[in-house]
């Protein structure tokens, strides 16, 4: 995958990432976690936040509005790259923490379809029944697979 | 409007690079609600198609 992104750092097992969004807002630091969900199939969760920089808080409800949606995106797919490197390729659940934020994610994904693709399975949930990822189509959630 | 290049912005693979200034958030609480969110969503999507056989 060739998409522009962050910098990123891991600690040394490939679960907890971090990186810094740049932009307007200035610089905001994101973590990325992966956590085992369930066995068969094997699901990990990806969840991602912005870290406050005085209180070490994560949220994923502040708007960071740093016009970097596409980059942020690009630097978490990479994250999967890596944890995928390490722990093998297994489904991925990932869901916005609004309808709208899931929507924008959505958006972002239907614009680099094509890209992401070449590396990347990605189902859409809809009322709980997993559909192949289509442009325009609003889903509650995704599951991706590396290939 | 015009775009701005950021010097920090990498174009091309990725590669993790390893911190021991990245912390674990294994037990944040933010991570742990997240973590029950997903949970709860996952039970209600049908996996069966996902299944070993």
């Amino acid at each position: 995958m060739n998409l522009p992104h962050y910098a990123y750092f891991t600690k040394n097992n490939y679960r907890d990432y971090e990186f810094y969004s740049e932009g307007p807002r200035g610089k905001v630091k994101k973590v990325v976690m992966f956590t085992k969900m369930q066995d068969d199939p094997l699901i990990y969760n990806l969840a991602f936040g912005d870290e406050d920089p005085e209180t070490g808080v994560v949220s994923d409800l502040a708007i960071t509005d740093n016009k970097d949606t596409g980059i942020v995106l690009a630097t978490v797919a990479n994250t999967i790259n890596d944890f995928c490197d390490r722990y093998g390729n297994h489904y991925i659940f990932a869901t916005g923490s609004t309808l709208a934020r899931t929507r924008l994610y959505q958006i972002n994904i239907s614009a680099v379809l094509d890209e992401i693709s070449i590396d990347f399975e990605i189902l859409g949930s809809r009322d709980g029944v997993l559909h192949a990822f289509q442009k325009n189509v609003n889903y509650d959630s995704l599951l991706i697979k590396r290939k | 409007m015009s775009v701005i290049e950021k010097e920090t912005v990498i174009k091309g693979p990725g590669r993790a690079l390893i911190s021991d200034k990245v912390r674990s958030h294994a037990n944040d609480p933010f991570f742990v609600k997240k973590n029950a969110e997903a949970k709860e969503a996952l039970s209600k999507i049908d996996l069966s198609g996902l299944k070993k056989k």
